[in-house]
Order: C-alpha cells, then structure tokens, then sequence
C-alpha cells in the first residue's frame, strides 16, 4: 500500500504538465495557469484522504482544475467591474502580444473570441476543441448531461465564428 | 494537448513544476499558527476595551459615612449593627 506522498507525487509527474495546458487553454495566462495549477494539487493533496476512486484520477483532478480555473475567471471579472475596467480588457489580456503567446494574428483573433465566451462554456469549448475530450469525459468532468454540452459546444462555437467574422 | 496550441513557457518551466509540486506535502505539514494567535489578540483586545468601558462608566463618586450608614439603616440593619461595622 502506497503512502499519500507517494501517490501524491506520482499524481504530480503523471499529470502536471497535462493540466497546465488544461488550465492554460481556459484562462489564457501562463501567471495564472501557474498559480492556479499549484492551488489544484494542493486541493487534490487536502482531499487525497475522502478520494473513493469512485471517478478515475484523471476525471477528479480535471474537475478540481476546470473548477478551480472557473472560480479564477469569475473573480477576474469581480475584479474588473470593481475597477470599472471593461471586462473585453480581460479578452485582450489574456492573449495579448506577451512573450509566452506564439499565435500569429489568426490564432490571437480565436483565444480573444474564446475569451469573450462565458466562464463555463469557455471551460466545455476548451477541452472540446483543444484538448479534444469526449463529450461523456466532459461530462463526467463538470458533471453536465452529454446534451447539455453538446448545445452548450455548438453555442460556443457559433459565437467564436460569428466574432471572428465580426472582427475581419 | 492535441492541437497546436499557441502557447509557450518560460525556459525549463516543466522541469522546476514538478519539484515544486511535490514539496507541497511539506508546506501543508508545518502547523499554520497565525489563526491561534488572531483569536488570542482578538481576545485581548475585546478584554482591554470591556476594561476600558467599565472604568469610564464606574461612578467615582465616594460616599461618606453618614450616606452609608442611613443607606444601611434604610435597608433593615440594625444600629447594632451598624455600631459594629462602624467600629470595625
């Protein structure tokens, strides 16, 4: 029987670098993805103990991140009407010319369309689009029906080609 | 990630992520004292100000003998008593 650092620390080589870009692809920034990914093993360190194994680790730490990752966005966006700032700013910071964005125009033109999508649905199209999860891995994820995110997918993606021709 | 994303990481990221994600067990060993120590001063403080408001509020008025002894006449002691105190 493995100890909890044990597993832990297996947790941490199997899957590190996987949910960054996990994290990464919702909020953008790589300053955020780092400090919300060390917040997510931490959650998953203090809940290792109540883990029944009734989901598969990879299904549990994507659901600790994708919420934890939601949670970041909405703050963000507390913050930014509390500073009266406009939440498009938000848009243009997380893919503006930084130097960890490698993006040519187009590229830039699609996060800033994502960016602009509601937290959650940002979340679905994420892992729809980028990290191509299946709709029932997603679902077991945010623990939303299979049509719900279906509609939810199509939505998304409407509302990224509609900004992208708005915005040629 | 399947797609290409357009993304890049400072030099060597991965390779620090890692160590640094699995000293957390440690971080979360050390017993955190800071909310033992806010409710400690939290209640000193509620202490200090009780004592400050009784003292300002008390009356400093100091009664002579005379205010004292028909205060204990008028509450049933008897002037033996009271003799008694008196002499105590």
């Amino acid at each position: 029987m493995q100890d909890k650092e044990s597993v832990f620390n297996g947790l941490v080589r199997q899957y590190s670098e996987q949910l960054y870009w996990h994290v990464r692809g919702i909020v953008g920034s790589h300053e955020d993805a780092d400090d919300i990914l060390q917040e997510v093993f931490i959650k998953a360190w203090n809940s290792l103990d109540g883990f029944r194994g009734d989901a598969d680790l990879f299904t549990w730490l994507w659901r600790i991140a994708t919420n934890e990752s939601i949670s970041h966005l909405r703050k963000a966006r507390v913050r930014a009407a509390l500073s009266f700032s406009r939440l498009d700013s938000e848009a243009a910071r997380v893919s503006d010319p930084s130097p960890y964005f490698d993006g040519d125009a187009a590229m830039r033109s699609l996060r800033k369309a994502i960016a602009a999508l509601p937290d959650k649905q940002r979340a679905v199209f994420t892992m729809r689009y980028w990290e191509e999860l299946s709709y029932e891995q997603i679902s077991e994820i945010t623990n939303t029906s299979v049509g719900a995110l279906k509609a939810s997918y199509h939505f998304a993606y409407e509302k990224v080609k509609q900004f992208l021709t708005d915005t040629d | 990630m399947r797609k290409q994303v357009p993304y890049s990481v400072p030099d060597g990221y991965f390779d620090s992520l890692n160590s640094r994600l699995s000293s957390i067990p440690q971080q979360r060993a050390r017993v955190n004292f800071l909310p033992y120590l806010a409710m400690a001063a939290s209640f000193l403080i509620l202490l200090a100000v009780g004592n400050f408001i009784l003292n300002r509020t008390a009356s400093s008025y100091q009664a002579d003998d005379s205010e004292i002894i028909e205060y204990l006449i008028e509450s049933g002691t008897t002037l033996a008593q009271v003799e008694n105190i008196m002499d105590y």
